[in-house]
């Protein structure tokens, strides 16, 4: 870079005219030229900058800090649905077994025994039957009654009679 | 935003983001401190993160108003002691142009020091980072007027003063 070009940039530099590029070329020329009178305070300004930039962060425990940060972790999304899934399989298990006995108890169930509604003279016949059974069990439980009530009369009398001779047996001693 | 996308953008940002917080902040504990917090920021939005166009100006963004903040907290103007980052790396051929150059160094920290805080942020950003002004408008949210105004100020004002300090010896 000749001493017009510099002296061009550095008076652009000044009025924050100069692009990026240009500043690069200007930071090139005083890494690598002697400063003169006239470029002194730019070639300062410019190893100030340059200094400034080579400082690095080198800190190991901020490192590391930032490593256990960024470490994968588990988060409560996932251990929702881990569990959510576990909840399931236990209730599809539960629910299979629970249909795999009625399948057996349906299988080993006369076929009269089961979905009479869909034929009404069967029902009615079932229906006839069981209405039956109720009915044998309605008479027997009278004729017991009957007996009951027999075995009452019977003891009723006697109990009558006896407070009669005793009734009597004290007037006569009377 | 997943492990992979996180190291490989965002982790590279750590000493951009870490020299802009020292910069504002002047104090190499509380800049880490802000770094971290920024990573933790950036890695617990997850997904979020994906809809961010320019991750490093979202970065530099939050190093920005993370740091306001603490200056706001303890009440305290920004400072950076003149020793920050006055570590010279260069090879410089004799002990007398190594002084020289330290000298010239602790002036331009000294005087970087003096500056507004937006003089100082913009400064840092186009002439340390080389962040384009669009960059830069959208680090600090100001206008592109604003961004030019203050650089114009800044690198005139370091000038300036440097001039005096060499010519007057002020």
């Amino acid at each position: 870079m000749d001493s017009k070009e510099l002296e061009r940039l550095l008076e652009k530099y000044w009025a924050c005219e100069t692009t990026l590029e240009e500043e690069q070329m200007l930071r090139e020329y005083f890494r690598t030229t002697p400063a003169t009178e006239a470029t002194r305070d730019a070639a300062v300004m410019f190893a100030y900058f340059d200094m400034q930039r080579t400082r690095q962060l080198d800190d190991a425990s901020l490192d590391e800090r930032i490593a256990n940060m960024a470490k994968p972790k588990v988060r409560p999304l996932i251990r929702f649905v881990h569990n959510g899934l576990r909840i399931a399989a236990g209730i599809a298990v539960l629910v299979a077994a629970v249909w795999l006995v009625h399948d057996e108890i349906r299988e080993n169930t006369p076929q009269e025994m089961l979905d009479t509604y869909s034929d009404p003279e069967l029902a009615f016949e079932e229906t006839k039957r069981a209405l039956l059974i109720i009915s044998r069990g309605f008479g027997a439980a009278e004729e017991q009654a009957r007996k009951l009530d027999l075995f009452n009369e019977a003891q009723q009398k006697i109990r009558n009679e006896m407070t009669n001779q005793s009734e009597e047996e004290v007037k006569r001693e009377l | 935003m997943d492990l992979k996308a996180f190291q490989t953008t965002v982790l590279p940002l750590k000493s951009k983001l870490f020299r802009f917080a020292l910069r504002m902040l002047g104090n190499a504990d509380e800049a880490k401190d802000v770094v971290q917090e920024v990573f933790t920021r950036v890695w617990t939005k997850g997904r979020a993160m994906d809809e961010v166009r320019n991750w490093e100006a979202w970065c530099m963004r939050v190093v920005h108003n993370l740091s306001i903040d603490r200056i706001r907290l303890n009440n305290r103007q920004h400072s950076v002691p003149l020793s920050e980052g006055l570590n010279i790396t260069q090879d410089i051929p004799s002990p007398h142009e190594r002084t020289e150059l330290v000298e010239s160094m602790r002036q331009v920290a000294e005087i970087m020091a003096t500056l507004p805080l937006k003089q100082q942020q913009v400064l840092h950003l186009r002439d340390v980072e080389g962040y384009s002004y669009k960059e830069i408008c959208e680090v600090l949210e100001l206008d592109m007027n604003q961004v030019k105004v203050y650089l114009f100020r800044a690198r005139n004002a370091v000038r300036e003063k440097l001039t005096r300090m060499n010519a007057y010896g002020l």
